[in-house]
C-alpha cells in the first residue's frame, strides 16, 4: 500500500540520491533486474513495448488522422466533436488519448501544445515525446514567449495571427491540425500523410510543404 | 505543490535544442525505462500520485538529471513507498524475497493490442451542478499549495474566461492523496497580456485546464 505521504517520499528520494549509482543506465538496470527477480516484469514484454513505440505507435498515426480529416469532411467532423472515438475507428486509441482534443490551425490562428507541470503528451497517436518537449526551456517558455519558441523552430508568425497555447494541466491531451499545404489538392490520403510532421501536430511547425516529407 | 516542476513562465532556461534527431529513444536505457513504466504498476498508484512522487525529487536533481532518469527514480521511490521492495534491495540490485508474482511474456502485436486497453477515462458523473458556464469571467485563486496540484503558479490570481466545460473529471489534488472524487473541469482562456507585462500589445492567448475549486467568479 502506498502512503500518499509527501514527507515519506522526500526522505526516500534523499536516500536514493545518496545510495544509488549516479549513472542512469545503472539505475535502470538495477530496477529491471530487481523487478524481474520479483516476477513483476518480463524483459521480453519490455522489449515488445520498446519495439511498439519505436515502430508502430508514433507520429505516423497522427499524420494518418490529419490526412484523413483533410480528405474526408465527415471524419473531420467526428474528429473535432469526439476525437477519442474518431481515432478509435483507426485503432489508435490508447495511452493518454481517452480525452483527446483536436485544435485546428487557420490563416488567423496558430496552436501550440505544452505541459508546463510535467510532460503530458498524446502517446498513442504521436508516440514518445521528443526531448525538447520535456525540457525546462520549452516548458517554461512556451506559455510566455511562444513566438520566440516558434522562431527557434524556424517559424516567424505574423502579428496578425493569434497564437493559442494549450497547457495540458488535466487529462485532456491536444493534437494540432495543421493547415493543408497549398498545391496539395491532387494528392491522396497516403501522400498527404507523408507531408505531416510530428512538430506540426505539436505546433512547433506551422507551414507544411508538398516537397518536404516527414522526418525533415 | 509549489515546487521546482512548476515551470510555466520561469526565465533563464535558454534556447531549445531544435535539431534533435527524430527517434523514439536516444539510449537503450531510455527504452528499458519506457518499457518498464508501461508494464509495471501497483494497484493503488494513481497518475497523480506518480506525478507527485516525481515532483518530490530534489529540485537540483529534477532540473539537472536526464528525463528518463527521473522516471527511474520515481518508479523506484514509489515501489519502496508501497513496500514492494526495500532501499537495500534496489541498492544491491538483488531481491531478498521469493518472486511476488508471475508475469506473462507478451509479443509486440499483443502489446500494441494491449495499448488500446491502456486508454484511461477520468470523467465521472457527479450530482453537483457546474458553478460556471462557458463565457463566464473567472479568476484563478491565489492559493499556496503544499500537496500535489495542477493549478500552475503563473495563472494564480489572474483573470480568465471559461472557454469550455468538460463535465466532472477525477480531481488531481485528491487523486494524488489516494482519494477519487469527481469535480467540474474547465478550459479557461487567459489573455497573454493578463499573464505577462511584455505581452500587453499582442492578442495571444493561453488555455489552461482547471478544476472548479481553483476558480472564483471574477
Amino acid at each position: 500500500m502506498s502512503t500518499f505521504d509527501s514527507d515519506t517520499v522526500s526522505e526516500i528520494h534523499r536516500q536514493l540520491h545518496s545510495h544509488l549509482p549516479s549513472e542512469p543506465a545503472l539505475r535502470v538496470k538495477a530496477l529491471e533486474s530487481l523487478l524481474v527477480e520479483k516476477g513483476l516484469v518480463d524483459s521480453r514484454t519490455m522489449d515488445a513495448w520498446v519495439e511498439a513505440y519505436s515502430e508502430e505507435i508514433g507520429p505516423r498515426r497522427g499524420a494518418h488522422v490529419i490526412a484523413k480529416a483533410w480528405c474526408d469532411p465527415e471524419f473531420k467532423n467526428r474528429l473535432m466533436q469526439d476525437a477519442p472515438a474518431a481515432i478509435d475507428e483507426l485503432g489508435y486509441l490508447g495511452n493518454a488519448t481517452a480525452h483527446l482534443k483536436v485544435v485546428e490551425n487557420t490563416a488567423r490562428i496558430h496552436n501550440l501544445v505544452v505541459c508546463t507541470l510535467c510532460s503530458c503528451y498524446p502517446f498513442s497517436i504521436l508516440g514518445v515525446a521528443p526531448n525538447w518537449y520535456k525540457t525546462a526551456a520549452y516548458r517554461s517558455r512556451a506559455v510566455r514567449d511562444p513566438r520566440g519558441v516558434l522562431a527557434e523552430f524556424g517559424e516567424q508568425i505574423d502579428a496578425s495571427v493569434e497564437v493559442r497555447v494549450w497547457d495540458s494541466t488535466a487529462e485532456l491531451r491536444y493534437l494540432v491540425m495543421p493547415q493543408r499545404p497549398p498545391g496539395s489538392d491532387n494528392l491522396g490520403e497516403a501522400e498527404l500523410a507523408a507531408l505531416v510532421t510530428r512538430n506540426s501536430m505539436v505546433g512547433t511547425q506551422r507551414d507544411l510543404a508538398i516537397n518536404a516529407g516527414q522526418g525533415e | 505543490m509549489d515546487g521546482m516542476h512548476d515551470l510555466g513562465g520561469r526565465e533563464g532556461f535558454g534556447p531549445i535544442e531544435v535539431d534533435e534527431p527524430e527517434v523514439a529513444f536516444h539510449h537503450d536505457w531510455e527504452g528499458r525505462m519506457w518499457g518498464m513504466s508501461k508494464s509495471t504498476r501497483q494497484p493503488d498508484w494513481t497518475i497523480d500520485w506518480w506525478r507527485h512522487v516525481r515532483e518530490l525529487i530534489d529540485p537540483v536533481d529534477y532540473l539537472s538529471r536526464p528525463y528518463y532518469d527521473s522516471w527511474a527514480q520515481t518508479q523506484i521511490a514509489a515501489f519502496i513507498d508501497s513496500g514492494v521492495f526495500t532501499l537495500e534491495e534496489i541498492v544491491a540490485g538483488k531481491s531478498a524475497t521469493a518472486p511476488l508474482a508471475r508475469t506473462e511474456t507478451m509479443t509486440t502485436a499483443e502489446v500494441i493490442a494491449d495499448s488500446r486497453s491502456q486508454a484511461s477515462w477520468y470523467d465521472r458523473d457527479i450530482d453537483q451542478a457546474a458553478a460556471f458556464q462557458v463565457g463566464d469571467p473567472v479568476c484563478a485563486k491565489q492559493l499556496s499549495i503544499r500537496h500535489h496540484t495542477r493549478l500552475p503558479a503563473y495563472v494564480r490570481g489572474k483573470p480568465g474566461v471559461i472557454h469550455a466545460h468538460h463535465g466532472a473529471h477525477v480531481f488531481a489534488d485528491l487523486s494524488a492523496q489516494g482519494i477519487e472524487q469527481g469535480q467540474h473541469l474547465y478550459s479557461v482562456v487567459f489573455a497573454a497580456g493578463d499573464l505577462w507585462l511584455e505581452a500587453a500589445d499582442n492578442n495571444d492567448r493561453v488555455f489552461v485546464d482547471l478544476w472548479e475549486s481553483y476558480l472564483e467568479p471574477a
